[in-house]
Parts: structure tokens; C-alpha cells; sequence
């Protein structure tokens, strides 16, 4: 703008300011298109690639666009630089081209035209295309467009596949030979495209798109037999790419180059060498295996089921049984316990017994050793009594020459004086009694 | 068992089912329940197969399409 501004005020003096706007100006056009006439020549010089279209030829120039997915730009190139070149143009073709930008600010009476004036030209060789690869594969996995597909749950056996490939190419018997190899004899819906035309990209993006659309199919094989590079483009497409990025159904992707790798093996949820091999991806179980093991398990639950069943009835049986069982038992017991309380009780009443004929014995045997030495404790008392007796007997005195005196009725006088009163007494002797007169008495 | 039941979650129910009955550790009334899941299981497994055994049929895209659109539904 300060150049604009510089520009202006040296040629012209500024026209009165808009008091609607806030912006600088208002500037000379022609002033403003010089400037970017300018700005728009300081741009790096460059090679660009993309496909010619509009192709035109003047005395002096010669124009065309040059075109890809994603834009396009005005070219331009000297005629005499361009005859030199002896290179015929046509809508489509790949070039690779060298130059700058530049701008034509126009007049009064001429209109303003941007170009990209073109200093080199020649045709896209396959490096070209390579290196052009590269930089949108670069780009479509910064976007993440390649991990798509790849978090989409593929099928363990799908009863519809849907295939894109060419008609009469040879990958339509691989797959079906893949399919076959698998065991797999479902729905097959083929949505036949070229695959040769590196045109094809829409083309086969459409079939993909219609084939998603079928809810029955649940995976989908684009397949093709190979081919050079040139020839595989189509499947280089970023359209094509972003169409299979965003389907809903597991794409997979054999499009059979083995050297170079095209986008849509990066984009697709699986990329295969072969058509072959993409169907025998597309059915992972191996079908006819599957019946057999499917079968297996079936007997193996039959089995277990029919056990379970047994064991349920054993169990049944098991627990009817049990009270009667039960029962036995404890009678059992109970008369095993009256068996030993007997038995307990026998043997205690005879040790009772055999202690009591014990006890019996001894006492017996005791109270006799008693009783007999009491007897000979008495007798040898009475005997010493007897004697204690004898020695007291009067006999026994009268014996040895002593007299007893008496008095008539015979009671003993034990003194003198007893004597003097009785005056009559008796004297007794060891042979006989005699009459005798006491009378000492009376001669006092 | 997920809501949606596909061949593999099947396949996979199956296989730790018989895995379970097999351990022995599993008491009759979980046994019987797990034969019970597991003849399902195999019935929808086999119905299945079934659908993918009864002969390769090819379709044209454009057939199918036109099929669909005569019967307004699925085939």
C-alpha cells in the first residue's frame, strides 16, 4: 500500500476520500496494477506438473491451462521457444513446465490477463508422476486419510461381496478362484469399470460408491491384473482416495503392481498383491473347515449337555435315597450304642459282683480273726477273775487252819466285841462247825 | 453377547463356552445354561454357513440396482 501510495502521489494527486470507508485511497487502478504486476514477478520461478487443457497457438504466443484436482493456472509460452520444443499437445496430457509468474496490468483499451510464463516444458515422465505421488501421499496421511478404512470392522464371513474391476480382465477368474479356495459360494456383485484408463478414477469411484450404497454388501475387492505406472494412475486418484476413505464398507485393494505402490493400497483397509489373495482376505474363515469345527463343537455341547443330564438324575436319585440312608445309618448307630451300653453295663455289674465277694471274703475273714480273739480275751479275763476269786475264798483260809466266826444264824463276827455281844457263837472249821461261849466278858 | 451377534462374536461365545464346561468347574444349572446358549449359538453359526453354502450367485451391479428398484426393498 505505502508503495501504491508512493506510486500514486508522484503521478496523480489523490482524489477525495470516501467518507463511507476506513480504507486507504482511493489509489489509480493503473498504479495498483503495476504494483502487483510487480509483487507478482517476485515469485520464485518454479516447475509445476498438471494436464494441459485448452491448448491454443498465436503468431507471437502460445496459451494454455494446465490442471489438476485441486487447481489450475493460465500458461503461456513464447511461440518460437515453443516450436523449438517439437512436442504436439493435447487435452490431458501430463507436463511438467518451468517458469514464473506475471501479470499484463492492461490500459485504457486493453484488458489486464494473468500467466504463468512458461521458460520450460516437456512431458511428465514417471518420476514426474512419482515424485508428484509422493507429495499427495505425503499429504493424505498428514490428513489421516489412510486410517480410515483400517478402524472399519471387517466381516468374519460375509454372505455379499461386492468387486470393481474390468470386464474382461483376468482378475475377475482370480477372485472368483479365491473365493473358491475358501470354501465361500455366497452373493457376488460385480460392478465392472475400466481399470486400465488412468481416467478411470471416477468412474470407479462411482462404482464403489454404489456398491457402499447396497446394505447387503458388506466388504468390497477392487481388483486388477497390474500394469506400468502410467496405467495404475487412476488408482493414484485423490478424488478416488477420499471416496474410499469415506465408505462405510472394508475396502480391499489389489490392484497388482508390486514395485510401486499407489494410494489406494495405502487408503484401503487392506492392500493384496494378488486378486487371489484379496479374496481369500475378503472371507477369513475358511468355510469348509468352519462347518467341520462348527460341527465338533456342536457334539462336544451335545456331550456335555447329555452328562450334565446324567449327573442331574444320579443327583435326583442320589437325593431320594438319602433319607432311608440316613435312617439306616443312625439305626445302625443307635444299636451299636445299645450294644456297648450293655456290654458296659455287664461288665460293670460283674467287677461290682467280683469286688463284692471280695469285699465279702475279707470280711469275713476279718470278723472271724475278731470274734475269736474276743473270746480268748474273756476267758483269759474270767480265768484271772476265777483266780482273783479263789484267793479270796474263805474255804481256802480255812483251809490253810484258820476258823471263821459265826454267829447262830451263821453270819461272820469279824470282831471281838461282835463276839462279846453275840456270847453265843460258832466257830466254823476246815472239817466241821463247833458251838462256843464267848465269857471273858464277864469275869471283867 | 454384544447386541449385534455376528459369526465370529458367535464363533468366540462358542469356544469360551466349551472352554468353561470343560474346566469341570461350572455347576449343573450353569452347565445346562451354557449348552443351552451354546446349541443358539451353533444354530445361528450354522445358518450362517448355510447362507454362503447353497451356490456362488453372481450379480451385476446394475442388476441388483435395477432389482431393487423394481421391488423397492432388498432382495
Amino acid at each position: 500500500v505505502d508503495a501504491v501510495e508512493r506510486d500514486a502521489t508522484a503521478s496523480a494527486p489523490p482524489a477525495p476520500a470516501v467518507h463511507e470507508s476506513n480504507l486507504p485511497g482511493p489509489f489509480p487502478v493503473g498504479s495498483y496494477a503495476a504494483q502487483l504486476q510487480a509483487r507478482l514477478r517476485q515469485f520464485a520461478n518454479v516447475q509445476l506438473i498438471g494436464e494441459v487443457w485448452g491448448f491454443r497457438a498465436t503468431r507471437a504466443r502460445v496459451y494454455f491451462e494446465l490442471r489438476d484436482e485441486r487447481g489450475a493456472l493460465p500458461c503461456s509460452m513464447w511461440r518460437t521457444d515453443f516450436d523449438a520444443l517439437g512436442v504436439d499437445l493435447a487435452d490431458g496430457l501430463r507436463l511438467v513446465v518451468g517458469g514464473g509468474c506475471d501479470y499484463y496490468p492492461g490500459s485504457s483499451t486493453s484488458s489486464p490477463s494473468f500467466t504463468f510464463v512458461v521458460s520450460e516444458l516437456r512431458i511428465a515422465g514417471e518420476g514426474d508422476l512419482l515424485a508428484q505421488l509422493e507429495r499427495l501421499r505425503r499429504r493424505l496421511a498428514a490428513e489421516g486419510v489412510f486410517e480410515l478404512q483400517k478402524r472399519l470392522t471387517r466381516p468374519c464371513l460375509p454372505k455379499t461381496i461386492g468387486v470393481v474391476t474390468g470386464e474382461q480382465g483376468k482378475a475377475r477368474d482370480d477372485v472368483l478362484a479365491g473365493l473358491r479356495r475358501k470354501g465361500w459360494a455366497g452373493r457376488l456383485v460385480w460392478a465392472f469399470a475400466p481399470v486400465q484408463d488412468r481416467r478411470a478414477a471416477g468412474q470407479i469411484a462411482a462404482a464403489l460408491r454404489e456398491l457402499a450404497a447396497i446394505p447387503e454388501v458388506e466388504i468390497v475387492i477392487v481388483a486388477r491384473g497390474g500394469g506400468s505406472l502410467a496405467d495404475l494412475f487412476a488408482f493414484c486418484d485423490e478424488a478416488l482416495c477420499r471416496t474410499v476413505a469415506l465408505l462405510r464398507v472394508p475396502v480391499i485393494a489389489s490392484v497388482g503392481h508390486h514395485t510401486d505402490r499407489t494410494l489406494i493400497d495405502d487408503v484401503a483397509a487392506v492392500s493384496c498383491s494378488t486378486p487371489t489373495h484379496a479374496a481369500e482376505v475378503a472371507v477369513p474363515i475358511d468355510c469348509r473347515a468352519a462347518r467341520a469345527e462348527l460341527a465338533a463343537d456342536a457334539r462336544r455341547l451335545h456331550g456335555h449337555g447329555h452328562r450334565a443330564i446324567l449327573a442331574r438324575a444320579r443327583t435326583l436319585g442320589h437325593l431320594a435315597r438319602a433319607p432311608s440312608q440316613h435312617l439306616g445309618r443312625q439305626r445302625r448307630h443307635l444299636h451299636q450304642l445299645l450294644r456297648e451300653l450293655r456290654a458296659s453295663a455287664k461288665r460293670a455289674v460283674e467287677d461290682g459282683r467280683s469286688r463284692a465277694a471280695v469285699h465279702l471274703l475279707v470280711l469275713r475273714r476279718t470278723t472271724a480273726r475278731g470274734a475269736s480273739s474276743d473270746r480268748d480275751r474273756r476267758r483269759s479275763e474270767l480265768a484271772r477273775l476265777s483266780l482273783a476269786l479263789a484267793a479270796h475264798d474263805p474255804e481256802r483260809t480255812l483251809a490253810r487252819g484258820y476258823a471263821l466266826i459265826q454267829d447262830r444264824e451263821g453270819a461272820p463276827l469279824a470282831s471281838a466285841s461282835a463276839a462279846r455281844v453275840a456270847r453265843e457263837v460258832r466257830l466254823r472249821f476246815r472239817d466241821g462247825t463247833v458251838p462256843a461261849r464267848v465269857t471273858d466278858g464277864d469275869a471283867s | 453377547m454384544n447386541t449385534e451377534r455376528t459369526y465370529e462374536s458367535a464363533v468366540a461365545r462358542i469356544e469360551e463356552i466349551i472352554r468353561r464346561l470343560d474346566s469341570g468347574e461350572a455347576d449343573l444349572r450353569e452347565t445346562l445354561d451354557l449348552v443351552k446358549e451354546g446349541r443358539d449359538l451353533v444354530e445361528y453359526c450354522a445358518s450362517e454357513l448355510e447362507a454362503v453354502s447353497t451356490g456362488l450367485q453372481e450379480l451385476r451391479l446394475e442388476e441388483l440396482v435395477a432389482r431393487l428398484e423394481r421391488t423397492g426393498s432388498a432382495p
